[in-house]
């Protein structure tokens, strides 16, 4: 059954129950599946095309995706809060003929972006349908991919992630029981949609039939209305949490009639977990672990664990099974590290148009999720880091090497090396250590960093060195940088 | 008035997505226009607090008061009293 599918059964069922709220606009499953029905009828003879969706987060972004759907087209959403560049990149590796688009974001990006598509299909906030130029081409996909989710589209190569109408359902039902969600829960989808824990939130609740909350990260007093308003289940990164708990008194206050509050995106620290209870003990911690590639969740620590367990990744959620391997593929005993690997029915279908970076990633069955583990006796999972050297930068999975690449390519500078460094809000952000050269100018670096990359990896401070951050053996690696960081500073 | 302007101005210029030569208007949405996101706004937050020694409540972090340069101009000018 397709995600829209279930909108469809709600509407017949319980047609008047919200569906969707944005601010002071609500919309019941009836309407919903109408509004669907009207924006899929101008795609209905697309026959299994790629569509990027570019729209803001809310309830017209929610409409035109289950559009998408519905009339058994690719959706391929465009993560807004990067810039035109790096959109530019994901449309680039994705060969996207057609995109459909809100007009507020078709007068944003102006008509210049808007060139390379063949169909250009403008929705307005009254659901009114503009087709700018139409063209239908044959493609050859994948003949289950309904969702591209692009995880690393900011620097280096984007990949996309395929998933099926299989991996979304099989997805949202597992987070539907661990998180026991009903037809009575209000979510709130406050992080971005277009990633895969924001686009979790939609299917897991309008599976259950119950209702989501949209609003956005940007101003600290709306996102607590919107709690204040009536959540049951509030999801968050782990920055989301740093940023609300930076007002307690008003935290305390909006969380008091929260039942759940979730996280993904990134291990909740000790501090956090704290922090909430203090505040709020009523509320129930759920911390998930999970990745684009197994379409969101993997893993969850039960709330009850959450003081003794929170270093942990807890345990699968239901229809998947995890295990760590050892180097030979074979299952590691207890307390041996190892690489986490994970199978279910939400494991995607493999990368978009790139087979080799598929078959490395699936093997037998198994994703390798590329992050080094160890069971612990009682069963949990516990992470010891990456195998390669990515690193989570304001809960965004981010390969260095990329962004110094990305950097050394475009501007006056020999060598560049990124340190992840600690953030009050962030956890993680990024400094620059760089190798001059004759023409660089430090603060031309940094203005290309805020221009062309995206905020979070805009870095706090740029160093300059005089050699290469080796390690002993020779090796330049996370390791070896941030060794190199600390000494410089400690030198300064 | 035309002082603080200026100043949130050269911040943006400094420290957002704005370009140096794009130009910006009094009512336009900063957020819409993808010149600055939930992070960046908080950091302006901080960088108003210090520069006009002033406390901002969390009641204040609206679109009303912090997606505009009037906005933002308004609210430092009535908390700066």
């Amino acid at each position: 059954m397709r995600i829209d599918a279930y909108i469809t059964e709600y509407a017949r069922k319980t047609p008047q129950n919200t569906a969707l709220e944005e601010g002071i606009s609500s919309i019941s499953y009836g309407c919903l599946d109408n509004d669907i029905n009207t924006i899929a009828s101008s795609l209905m003879d697309f026959n299994h095309c790629r569509f990027a969706v570019l729209a803001e987060s809310g309830i017209q972004y929610i409409k035109m995706l289950m559009a998408v759907y519905r009339s058994a087209n690719i959706a391929i959403p465009l993560p807004i809060e990067f810039p035109k560049f790096s959109l530019e990149k994901i449309l680039d590796a994705a060969h996207i003929n057609n995109i459909i688009t809100s007009d507020m974001q078709y007068s944003r990006f102006g008509e210049d972006f808007f060139e390379r598509f063949e169909t250009i299909i403008v929705i307005s906030s009254d659901t009114s349908v503009k087709i700018l130029r139409k063209k239908i081409e044959t493609e050859n996909n994948n003949p289950e991919l309904c969702l591209v989710l692009y995880t690393s589209g900011t620097t280096g190569t984007p990949k996309g992630v395929m998933l099926s109408d299989k991996n979304l359902v099989a997805n949202a039902e597992s987070i539907i029981k661990v998180l026991r969600i009903t037809s009575r829960d209000n979510g709130a989808l406050v992080i971005s949609p277009h990633h895969a824990f924001g686009n979790s939130i939609i299917n897991s609740h309008l599976v259950a039939g119950g209702s989501i909350k949209v609003g956005n990260m940007n101003f600290v007093d709306s996102v607590f209305n919107l709690i204040e308003s009536g959540v049951s289940i509030f999801y968050g990164v782990p920055s989301t949490y740093r940023i609300l708990l930076r007002y307690p008194d008003r935290f305390r206050r909006a969380f008091t009639n929260v039942k759940i509050a979730a996280s993904a995106g990134g291990g909740m620290d000790k501090a956090i977990v704290k922090e909430i209870k203090e505040l709020v003990p009523d509320v129930k911690i759920l911390p998930m672990y999970g990745q684009t590639e197994a379409t969101a969740r993997l893993a969850y620590l039960p709330s009850e664990d959450v003081d003794e367990f929170v270093d942990t990744i807890g345990k699968a959620i239901p229809g998947v099974i995890l295990d760590v391997f050892d180097s030979e593929s074979r299952s590691a005993g207890s307390d041996a590290m190892g690489e986490l690997v994970a199978t279910g029915d939400n494991i995607m279908l493999g990368y978009l148009d790139d087979e080799i970076a598929s078959e490395n990633k699936i093997v037998n069955g198994w994703l390798h999720t590329g992050d080094l583990a160890q069971k612990l006796p009682n069963g949990y999972i516990r992470l010891l880091g990456r195998k390669d050297d990515i690193i989570k930068i304001g809960d965004h999975r981010v390969n260095p090497r990329d962004v110094e690449r990305s950097i050394e390519e475009n501007n006056e500078v020999s060598k560049v090396f990124v340190v992840p460094v600690y953030h009050e809000l962030m956890g993680t952000a990024i400094s620059l250590m760089v190798i001059p050269a004759a023409g660089t100018k430090v603060e031309e670096l940094f203005v290309f960093c805020r221009k062309s990359l995206p905020g979070y990896l805009c870095p706090r401070e740029i160093l300059c060195i005089d050699h290469l951050p080796l390690s002993e053996n020779g090796k330049i690696s996370n390791r070896s940088i941030i060794e190199e960081y600390q000494h410089v500073k400690a030198s300064m | 008035m035309e002082q603080i302007r200026n100043d949130i101005v050269d911040y943006l210029k400094a420290n957002s997505f704005m370009d140096n030569n794009s130009s910006l208007n009094d009512n336009d949405s900063l957020t819409q226009k993808g010149i600055i996101d939930s992070i960046g706004l908080l950091e302006l937050m901080d960088y108003i607090c210090e520069k006009y020694s002033i406390e901002i409540p969390e009641d204040l972090l609206t679109p009303e008061n912090f997606d505009s340069l009037q906005g933002i101009t308004n609210m430092i000018t009535k908390l700066a009293k």
